[in-house]
């Protein structure tokens, strides 16, 4: 339904990105705010990304030729230590739902692996996950090791997963904590608009 | 009072005399605590290779494992992680800690037949199955079930071997569960209470455990009929207190010591969450001390012990 709605505004010659931001960002947008008052949950979100994402397949090429540049880039991964991914990857599709340009990781990701990334691709956010008490304090480390790369005024770290708090964000030095994906991916939207001053 | 009766009092909410019980889902920190590798850590390729007696030997050791963990931190009860975990081998062991401590301990094991929320590899597959296939899901919902019953069935018949179920698939997030409470009432509550009804037929005690943000399910699953609730997760924002009001008089809680706290708080933190835990589960009985996960691997075992002590010092029914 959403991809045939799509080439129709297509065919409309309505502009990719009036389709992208007004149409399937906006209703993606909703969805957010409807999860995030837990009007809906996890699956009613997955479905609506489902949806957002055909419609956007159709979009990408008339975005790059128009040469429309995303909201920010992100690189995303659970921390190293860590194979769990389903918040990882709902907050991955918050994000994309949201216009911003996602790099995944996957799991199992050491500090250096976010710092390359950034590196390589430009990533103004590092967004970090742990589902075990044990393994977040690799977050930590990574907030070292942007330091150390001498990143740590270009990039913003972000936190979240079962464990972590606001107070932990807050000891390790990170720069955001968000309690639920809709959340992470208006924080990281913020950021980067505070990165581009 | 053995610690099995001590415990069985816990799950029928009767009052106890002396320290309200105590036990883990899993103590993986065996190594450090007894000098033993924790059955689930150990991988027996060639089992089918092995003559009777190191078969035997092995079996004896793995109910050593769980014994002289129980018998170090007071536990009234043993859930056992059999490995190799095929009937007759979980038979074995179970015969196994029997033969050696009697029933002296409640003996308990995994037996969850309901979906637990995916992980992120499969999670759009199974939410388009969840819209698309739903008769196909509750066709393997009622196969998972029945599959779980027939062990459970052929388990009954040992009489004396194991005393309950406890059922660890997880459903929630920190913030909310994964499945929406109408979804919950289609593809899980209907076999969770099947299996609960089941496994309490077959003379069986169940625990449901869940972590995360129980909250909006929280009604459906009581209705399942568990004799328990297990982990109340704080993390999850989960408050005993306010379950223990909501429905301390029809169901026993487990838990709910925050495992964030035993990991990464001070001490005095534990401490006090520990206190917090006895203070809000024993008032009014129905209560089973324990984390609000498990003592997992990775988690500093001071820690474990330093809330085992002030339970073995506090946690006491006067």
């Amino acid at each position: 339904m959403v991809k045939e709605l799509v080439q129709q505004a297509i065919d409309q010659g309505i502009p990719a990105q009036d389709i992208l931001e007004q149409g399937l960002l906006s209703g993606m947008g909703m969805i957010g705010e409807k999860f995030k008052n837990n009007e809906v949950y996890v699956p009613e979100v997955l479905v609506a990304a489902r949806a957002m994402n055909m419609g956007t397949a159709l979009l990408k090429p008339l975005i790059a030729e128009a040469g429309i540049e995303s909201v920010g880039k992100v690189c995303i991964g659970t921390v190293q230590g860590d194979l769990h991914d389903i918040g990882k990857n709902l907050v991955k599709m918050m994000m994309e739902g949201k216009g911003l340009e996602v790099i995944d990781l996957g799991t199992d990701v050491p500090p250096e692996k976010f710092v390359e990334a950034v590196v390589e691709n430009g990533c103004q956010i590092i967004c970090c996950s742990a589902l075990l008490t044990t393994t977040m304090g690799v977050m930590e480390e990574v907030v070292k090791a942007v330091e150390a790369a001498g990143l740590r005024d270009k990039v913003k770290v972000m936190v979240g997963g079962a464990p972590v708090t606001d107070a932990y964000c807050q000891q390790i030095g990170a720069d955001k904590y968000t309690a639920d994906a809709a959340s992470a991916a208006d924080a990281a939207v913020e950021l980067c608009r505070e990165l581009a001053g | 009072m053995t610690e099995r009766e001590r415990f069985i009092k816990a799950l029928k909410r009767e009052p106890i005399v002396g320290h309200c019980p105590t036990f883990e889902l899993t103590f993986f920190l065996t190594l450090e605590a007894i000098g033993k590798i924790h059955p689930i850590h150990q991988v027996f390729h060639q089992w089918n290779q092995m003559s009777a007696n190191e078969k035997k030997m092995h079996i004896d050791y793995c109910a050593d494992v769980f014994i002289e963990t129980a018998e170090k931190y007071h536990h009234s009860a043993i859930f056992v992680h059999p490995n190799p975990g095929d009937f007759d081998n979980t038979v074995r062991l179970l015969e196994t800690i029997r033969e050696k401590s009697g029933d002296k301990y409640f003996t308990m094991m995994h037996g969850d037949p309901t979906f637990s929320m995916p992980d992120g590899s499969n999670m759009m597959e199974f939410t388009e199955r969840l819209y698309e296939d739903m008769d196909g899901l509750k066709k393997e919902a009622r196969q998972n079930l029945d599959y779980y019953l027939r062990f459970a069935e052929k388990m009954a018949k040992r009489e004396g071997l194991l005393d309950g179920f406890c059922l660890c698939s997880d459903y929630c997030f920190n913030v909310n569960p994964f499945f929406s409470p109408d979804m919950f009432s289609e593809i899980i509550a209907p076999y969770l209470k099947a299996s609960l009804d089941a496994y309490r037929d077959m003379g069986f005690y169940s625990i449901k455990h869940t972590d995360g943000n129980i909250m909006p399910i929280l009604d459906q699953m009581v209705q399942c009929g568990p004799d328990a609730l297990h982990s109340l997760d704080p993390q999850g924002g989960v408050s005993m207190a306010e379950v223990k009001r909501l429905y301390g008089d029809k169901i026993a809680l487990c838990g709910n010591v925050n495992c964030g706290l035993l990991q990464t708080g001070t001490l005095e933190q534990v401490a006090e969450d520990t206190r917090r835990s006895l203070r809000e589960g024993m008032d009014g009985w129905g209560y089973i001390f324990c984390t609000s996960n498990c003592a997992y691997t990775g988690l500093p075992l001071e820690r474990y012990e330093l809330m085992n002590k002030i339970w073995w010092e506090e946690g006491i029914y006067k």
